[in-house]
């Protein structure tokens, strides 16, 4: 009955603009204070009401959208360029359509047909959007009066409509029942790939491809599959085989059964290289639930949060980050979560700290504006309550290079996410585990709180699988070959990168060699033995060994100087003296001072040995970078 | 006509030394690349396979070519990337940037640079627009937005690669080295560089985003191949105008590489180094000395260009010493043999040489303080002697501590080759002590 009263005293409002006095009514269309001065949000306004504690006044609305309001990915949908009145009746559910009264602006007028207005302030509608497609309208939907009609059942899909009369006491958007993430969700997540590799595989055997097909298949789709290249190869090729095959039939089995068997032989090479994206990423299972039901939860919740992710390079984070957000973006694909904004920036794809307030506002809005300015806006849109609001999932890439004296980029980026209406998940990664701790002023620590997850380098059981998953059962190396590169790479970092490319290396040295009637095709330890040899070996002894005699003789007067003065340091001159004694020894003509110092600086360019600044001349010190036994060692082996 | 022409094969003298002349500073000016790079195949092919990868394949690469100076980095790139470009859609499609890190000092100049050579939308003319900022952000679009198939690779090719790591922060490495790692435009990053070391310079994440593939040219060149390359080196091409002159000028080229005296000063020369640019240097005095009248190189050329190219720097300087700045340099030496070493100043010098003047002198001038004030400042200025405090201002300049640059060994020469030095002098340096 009070509530009822209420509503009845508010169903009626005036807006105090700043000439005059306008006065809205349900039905009307209104312009609401939104980020964007010039072009407010629109509106059809459905009633008011009043909030619990009767202290504000409340707006039901009908949103429709501009097209910079829809993502940048979709905007391409229209398949047209937007008229600068047009906008969209909006379908989806994910948006607030509750609104404080004081944010409304104003009225306006917008009509639906197909001609555009003339005159500059009315907006008129033709489409809907529904967060994927753009729909012809409907008309009953655009009717002046919703709030009377009963609503119709064919429209499930628009609850607000749907229940005009109910007493608005539902707040937010529409939560799901469970907040805790679907189980199936995450299996199909995880292997969405896998079982498509293994229908394949299954089918494989049951079908006899008759070389026909196989001829013309090949010839076909060489081409593509070539130009598709590497990255998400069996992906498109699904794609592009059920727009030319009926899904299901006969030939699309043998068809995929083909580029299987294309992909597989031809292709190690390319599978091996760092940029391929894996159809899954292994042995990051734990972490990648964990992550994944971080960011589920905050954007099912509306709420906001942040996380901090740590790891040596190469261990798979930004990875699976990305695997994440591409699980999620499917899931919202599929209704079953909101939809959601992902947005990355990266601490070393920028010249300063504070360029970061300038990426992140030109991926949310497209505006191109100072840093400060930007800092303000950004500002002004996380701490408002502005309506419509989707959340933002922010991945802050190499999160130490944004430190500055006074540490406000950080704190701003950990404060925002703690304000009421922001909605907005701030996933961090750097490389050390207690960059809190270490770098961070206290109120920064605090704000970033205490999600922390450190990515483990990767044993050389995990390594080993990797390798194999990104072969994907195409036999390219032998078991021990296998083994090897992976306690290698775990014994030093444990950085997958480091494993591929030594993995990568050592099939074309295997390639070269294949020649050979007697190599198998396979990469084996030797060829292994050779790539890791290329790559981690130190040059200095083969160096040493290569250098002219003046050189070596040279290094064997730094020895002879430093055993004489017991110190690991000598000014050239002192060296020098030595150099010539030795020279005579060996039955060399001595060298001039100046040749000397030619010698010195030669070996001081490739760092075998560190020297001062050269203007000291013949006073400057000289040290070894190498171990005496090294050069010794390297020396012996030169005169035997 | 067309018959004279043939008969008439052998050119005047002058006009085929000028020729030889030109063909062979060519060649040690490094103005015209060898057919093939000498002694570096394996590391030829490598490169080679690599870049095409790249070029042909749209595989992004990095690697790193490693070798002392002069041991022909940039001339085995060069090679390669002229066998590279000889295939026409790679000729076509390539887009080689070249940087240097002694000119490109900081990432925005270099920034500026690749958008430069790469032609971007916000070049116009010669100037590139926009802000540091604004021009990373646009290079990385650029490339991201392109991918395997369709877009054209870029050769990114930085010359003095270790120059580049001290950057600030190593932000073009690192992101140069992040698109060659993933799914974006293909691009080859090649780095050139005479640091052994130059991966410890690197960033851990920058490193762990280079492939560590390592190119090393590290010559194990024999004599007898170097005596082979000075011969080559020196010989003229077939295609050579005069069938006369060339047999000629060959076999003298033959005779001369038989004679020892020219071996034993290329032993030395190749005991010294082994890299090709000082040879060239010692080719081109040598070669310096051919004219009309003389159209061959004689041993005694090359004795007469090898004393010039292993003169002693300091040598030519003392020997234009007036003999009381002489006098000074030997003061200083006794100073050194009495105090091991440790540094001198003005009024220690004076003393010293006060007492010689006074002892043993009989042709030299009692000079005045402020004359000898001059000759230390003279010797100062030439760095023959050099300043060991940092603050120069606060001490009285008789009393600033010194420290002599020369080796007794240079003294003594130096004073041997002096003409007309007054035996007392002499005497005076010999002795042992002042």
């Amino acid at each position: 009955m009070f509530v009822g009263l209420l509503l009845s005293r508010y169903l009626n409002m005036s807006v105090e603009g700043q000439e005059a006095v306008t006065t809205v009514t349900p039905g009307q269309y209104i312009l609401i204070e939104g980020n964007d001065d010039e072009y407010p949000f629109v509106a059809k306004l459905l009633k008011f009401f009043g909030d619990e504690s009767h202290k504000q006044k409340k707006a039901l609305v009908q949103w429709f959208l501009r097209l910079s309001e829809v993502p940048q990915n979709k905007k391409l949908l229209l398949g047209r360029s937007p008229h600068p009145q047009e906008i969209f009746y909006y379908l989806g559910r994910a948006c607030d359509n509750e609104i404080n009264a004081e944010s409304i602006l104003g009225t306006v007028h917008v009509r639906q047909d197909n001609s555009p207005p003339g005159t500059k302030d009315t907006l008129y509608v033709k489409l809907s959007w529904d967060t994927k497609a753009f729909n012809v309208l409907d008309p009953v939907l655009m009717q002046d009066t919703p709030a009377s009609t009963p609503p119709k059942p064919a429209l499930p899909l628009f609850p607000p409509c749907a229940s005009p009369t109910a007493t608005p006491v539902s707040r937010g958007p529409v939560r799901r029942a469970l907040p805790t993430p679907d189980p199936t969700v995450m299996r199909r997540a995880g292997s969405v790939s896998d079982t498509r590799a293994t229908m394949s595989a299954g089918k494989r055997s049951t079908l006899e491809i008759s070389a026909n097909d196989l001829l013309l298949c090949l010839s076909q789709e060489w081409a593509t599959l070539m130009g598709v290249g590497a990255t998400k190869e069996s992906e498109l090729i699904m794609m592009d085989c059920s727009c030319l095959f009926p899904v299901g039939s006969r030939s699309y089995f043998i068809y995929l059964d083909v580029i299987f068997v294309v992909l597989l032989t031809c292709l190690p090479v390319l599978r091996l290289h760092v940029s391929s994206v894996p159809e899954s990423l292994p042995c990051r299972e734990q972490e990648f639930q964990d992550i994944y039901n971080f960011v589920e939860s905050k954007v099912m919740d509306g709420t906001g949060g942040c996380m901090y992710i740590s790891g040596v390079p190469g261990t798979g984070k930004t990875a699976t980050i990305h695997e994440v957000i591409r699980c999620l973006q499917h899931a919202s694909d599929m209704d079953e979560i909101p939809t959601f904004r992902f947005i990355e920036i990266n601490g070393m794809k920028m010249t300063d700290p504070h360029q970061a307030y300038v990426q992140i506002l030109q991926k949310l809005t497209d505006q191109k504006v100072t840093a400060d300015h930007a800092a303000a806006l950004l500002e002004k849109r996380f701490s408002n309550p502005a309506p419509k609001k989707e959340t933002t999932v922010l991945l802050v890439d190499e999160l130490d290079l944004l430190w500055t004296r006074k540490q406000n980029v950080m704190y701003n980026l950990f404060d925002w996410p703690t304000r009421r209406h922001a909605r907005l998940v701030v996933l961090t990664i750097a490389n050390t585990m207690d960059l809190p701790e270490r770098i961070m002023i206290n109120r920064v620590a605090s704000r970033l709180g205490l999600t922390r997850m450190s990515f483990q380098p990767y044993s050389f059981k995990q390594l080993q699988q990797i390798i194999t998953s990104r072969l994907n059962k195409v036999k390219a190396f032998e078991e021990d070959a296998l083994q090897l590169v992976s306690r290698k790479v775990a014994a030093l970092s444990g950085d997958a990168r480091r494993c591929l490319d030594i993995c990568r290396r050592a099939t074309e040295i295997c390639e070269h060699s294949a020649s050979h009637p007697s190599s198998t095709g396979l990469v084996r330890m030797s060829h292994v033995m050779e790539a890791l040899d290329e790559m981690f070996s130190s040059s200095y002894i083969t160096a040493i060994g290569c250098a002219s005699l003046q050189e070596q003789l040279f290094l064997r007067a730094v020895i002879a100087e430093f055993r004489r003065l017991g110190l690991e340091e000598a000014t050239f001159q002192q060296v020098f003296v030595q150099h010539r004694a030795l020279s005579r020894v060996e039955g060399l003509q001595p060298i001039s001072v100046s040749e000397g110092l030619a010698v010195c600086q030669r070996l001081g360019a490739c760092r075998l040995l560190l020297l001062e600044a050269s203007r000291l001349d013949m006073l400057q010190r000289v040290r070894l970078n190498v171990s005496q036994d090294d050069v010794l060692y390297a020396l012996k082996a030169v005169r035997d | 006509m067309s018959k004279r022409k043939v008969k008439e094969t052998h050119m005047p003298v002058g006009e085929c030394i000028s020729q030889v002349q030109m063909i062979l500073r060519e060649r040690f000016c490094h103005q015209r690349l060898p057919e093939k790079p000498v002694g570096m195949e394996s590391q030829h092919k490598h490169l080679l396979e690599l870049l095409r990868r790249t070029a042909v394949h749209g595989e992004s690469n990095s690697v790193l070519i490693v070798g002392p100076r002069g041991s022909g980095k940039t001339m085995l790139l060069n090679c390669v990337l002229r066998e590279l470009l000889e295939v026409k859609d790679v000729n076509k499609n390539v887009l080689p940037v070249h940087l240097n890190g002694l000119l490109q000092t900081d990432d925005r100049i270099a920034l500026k640079e690749i958008t430069r050579q790469l032609n971007l939308e916000n070049v116009v003319g010669d100037k590139v627009f926009g802000s540091f900022a604004e021009n990373l952000a646009f290079l990385l679009e650029a490339l991201k937005k392109g991918d395997r198939s369709s877009s054209r690779p870029v050769l990114f090719i930085l010359d003095e690669f270790d120059l580049f790591a001290h950057h600030k922060n190593q932000t073009l490495l690192y992101n140069l080295l992040d698109v060659s790692q993933s799914a974006q435009a293909p691009v080859a990053v090649i780095g050139l560089t005479c640091r052994l070391d130059v991966l410890e310079l690197l960033e851990k994440r920058v490193k762990s985003r280079f492939s560590h593939r390592q190119i090393h040219l590290l010559s194990s060149l024999s004599f007898i191949q170097y005596l082979d390359n000075v011969r080559s080196q020196l010989s003229l091409p077939q295609d050579f105008p005069d069938t006369k002159f060339y047999d000629e000028w060959n076999d003298s080229i033959k005779t001369l590489c038989e004679d020892q005296s020219v071996v034993d000063v290329l032993q030395r020369h190749y005991n010294s180094s082994k890299d090709f640019r000082s040879l060239h240097l010692l080719l081109m005095l040598a070669l310096s000395r051919v004219s009309a009248s003389k159209p061959a190189i004689k041993p005694t050329d090359l004795l007469e260009a090898s004393r010039v190219c292993m003169v002693d720097s300091k040598a030519n300087i003392l020997h234009g010493l007036s003999i009381l700045e002489l006098c000074l340099i030997i003061a200083m030496k006794h100073l050194n043999d009495i105090y091991e070493g440790e540094p001198f100043n003005f009024q220690m010098v004076h003393n010293e040489f006060k007492k010689f003047l006074q002892r043993k002198s009989h042709s030299i001038h009692n000079f005045d303080k402020p004359v000898v004030m001059k000759a230390f400042e003279h010797l100062q200025q030439l760095e023959l002697i050099k300043s060991m405090d940092s603050s120069t201002a606060k001490i009285q300049k008789e009393y600033q501590l010194m420290k002599l640059l020369l080796d007794h060994s240079q003294i003594m020469e130096a004073l041997q080759k002096y003409p007309q030095c007054p035996t007392d002098v002499k005497q005076w340096a010999m002795s042992a002590f002042g």
